[in-house]
């Protein structure tokens, strides 16, 4: 009950601010190229076919998806071998941090010209952007583990894989799912910004699209649908971590 | 049995020739729109079908963008600023060529508000003035200022990005924007919306007059297949004709093949484009056919919009030879 409340009241938080928007764009007469009105940005998205919302919304989440669950299948791999080997780690963690560090709309042109103009640059362009959440987090939950645990793991002769497998890993989850949080919002985003550098369908392209004809109601309906998926994609992250793994949640969570 | 083998290869033969299609990549210089159209209409009207040629189109974001994916083998043609590959060319053996002029006059205009006080170039002396960051217009403005004795300074310039251009001068933060005259049914219609109308001040008409949008081709492609690149010269030429002689239908080509694209506002954009495609410069030398003495004219001007030496190019190299003679020959 308490809980059904608390969403109302979230719900008729948002339902006033948009009001209050929709009022003030009225009473001030505020130019549609300014600031639109929610009823106009409304309008904008029911004039595009429903087909063509799907098609660009299937461009960006097959990008932000793939990039998304690739780079989970390299980082986890790579953070344990960062872990395990001081060496791996001194001499790869600089360069992650290069990589991160290095503006990805500096180099999405780039990346294009090199990779091509398909989805494997714009996959490639998402995993730069997601990459290094996914590694640090993984590689700060794993060396987060206490130390009585890992001592008997030891004291017990476990191997080492299962050291990592059986305590490391499910130690670190919270982590871990952290930092997928994080990356699976970072991955709309690289995917975004592959749309803008080099793309004929994809949210991205649509709001860059609709911007460069001044459809800037259209421009905004495009944002907030990305906006939805992007919320959309994080809760869906919460909820498999609420349904596989809620001991790595905490008590807030 | 024989027989059988026979007829199949005779019918193989036979289809083999009109399935067997050359496959290009055509390589935009910026988002779809009227301005981009006749590589649609080639599509749609089929012209380069007639030419057995497919044609993948992909969107791009500026000459140089366009350049260099032609440059790297990204894409076989594409649409590009002849100033920008000469500049490019003059720097670094870029392998591209321009196979066929598309825009004969330069697209570059100041846009102001009906009620400005500016009606001349010259009554900007002072203004604040607003450009994209990117666009090739920057590098022409010190020279049309030129020619009405001014100089940058004399302006307040701010780079924007290309969207807020329009706002920043309806709501008065500018006194005037630099914009390409095929954009103008869009920024009319941004205008409208809020109760005003505009002024264009073309700079072809101060006599800033040079080849600027152009066909571009990839010198490998030129080297290794001629036939095919000449093919697809003549179907452009075929195209632009067509696009820019049936306007309305050039729309629906348009938005037929990329449905964002409004075919009336397409259609608009045509029609605002049309005097940068056909104009004195193509009632002179003829419509399709590069001219040594405009190349050579337009090859002045580039060099000294970004400070080259007239002497670091062939302006010639940067054009195909046999787009001299004219794409439709």
């Amino acid at each position: 009950m308490k809980t059904l409340l608390s969403r109302l009241w979230i719900l008729l938080f948002w339902l006033a601010l948009v009001a209050v928007w929709e009022i003030s764009c009225r009473v001030w007469a505020v130019p549609e190229f300014i600031l639109p009105m929610p009823s106009a940005i409304w309008q904008a998205f029911l004039d595009v076919e429903f087909n063509r919302w799907m098609a660009h919304l299937w461009a960006t989440l097959r990008v932000a998806l793939s990039g998304f669950f690739i780079s989970l299948a390299i980082s986890l791999p790579l953070a344990i071998v960062m872990l395990r080997s001081a060496t791996i780690k001194k001499l790869l963690y600089p360069m992650l941090v290069v990589i991160q560090a290095t503006p990805v709309v500096a180099v999405a042109p780039l990346i294009i010209v090199l990779v091509g103009t398909e989805d494997p640059s714009r996959i490639l362009i998402t995993c730069l952007i997601t990459f290094f959440p996914m590694v640090v987090s993984t590689i700060t939950g794993m060396s987060a583990t206490p130390d009585e645990l890992i001592e008997l793991s030891r004291s017990l002769q476990a191997p080492r894989y299962r050291e990592t497998w059986q305590i490391r890993i499910p130690y670190a989850m919270g982590h871990i799912f952290s930092g997928l949080r994080v990356a699976i919002t970072l991955a709309v985003i690289g995917a975004v910004v592959a749309e803008f550098v080099a793309a004929e369908e994809g949210l991205g392209y649509f709001i860059q699209f609709s911007t460069s004809f001044f459809k800037i109601p259209q421009a905004f309906a495009g944002l907030i649908f990305l906006a939805c998926v992007s919320l959309l994609l994080f809760k869906s992250v919460q909820w498999v971590q609420q349904l596989w793994f809620p001991w790595s949640l905490n008590n807030n969570e | 049995m024989k027989k059988g083998w026979a007829l199949f290869l005779v019918g193989w033969l036979w289809i083999t020739p009109s399935v067997a299609k050359d496959n290009v990549v055509f390589q935009l210089d910026w988002l779809p729109g009227g301005d981009k159209s006749p590589v649609y209409v080639g599509i749609e009207q089929g012209f380069f079908s007639a030419q057995n040629i497919e044609v993948k189109v992909l969107t791009g974001r500026g000459s140089t963008d366009s350049i260099t994916r032609v440059a790297a083998g990204r894409a076989h043609f594409g649409f590009a600023d002849i100033g920008t590959l000469m500049a490019a060319k003059a720097q670094s053996p870029v392998p591209v060529v321009a196979i066929h002029p598309y825009f004969t006059e330069a697209p570059h205009a100041f846009y102001v508000l009906s009620d400005s006080p500016v009606t001349r170039i010259s009554d900007l002396k002072g203004k604040k003035v607003a450009t994209s960051a990117f666009t090739s217009s920057n590098a022409f403005l010190p020279l049309v200022l030129a020619q009405h004795q001014m100089q940058e300074k004399d302006l307040t310039l701010i780079k924007a990005n290309v969207g807020a251009l329009g706002p920043m001068m309806l709501s008065g933060n500018v006194d005037a924007i630099i914009a390409w005259v095929t954009n103008l049914g869009l920024y009319k219609q941004q205008a409208m919306s809020a109760g005003k109308t505009l002024r264009i001040l073309p700079w072809s008409e101060s006599g800033l007059s040079l080849y600027s949008s152009s066909v571009i081709a990839s010198e490998r492609l030129l080297a290794s297949n001629p036939d095919l690149v000449k093919r697809f010269a003549k179907a452009m030429h075929q195209a632009i004709e067509f696009a820019y002689h049936q306007a309305e239908q050039a729309g629906k080509d348009i938005h037929q093949q990329v449905p964002e694209v409004d075919a009336v506002i397409a259609k608009e954009q045509i029609e605002a484009t049309y005097p940068l495609v056909f104009n004195a410069i193509t009632e002179r030398d003829g419509f399709g056919v590069f001219t040594k003495a405009y190349l050579a004219t337009t090859w002045k001007y580039v060099a000294k919009a970004n400070n080259l030496t007239e002497d670091s190019l062939d302006a010639e190299s940067a054009v195909a030879s046999f787009a001299f003679a004219g794409a439709a020959e």
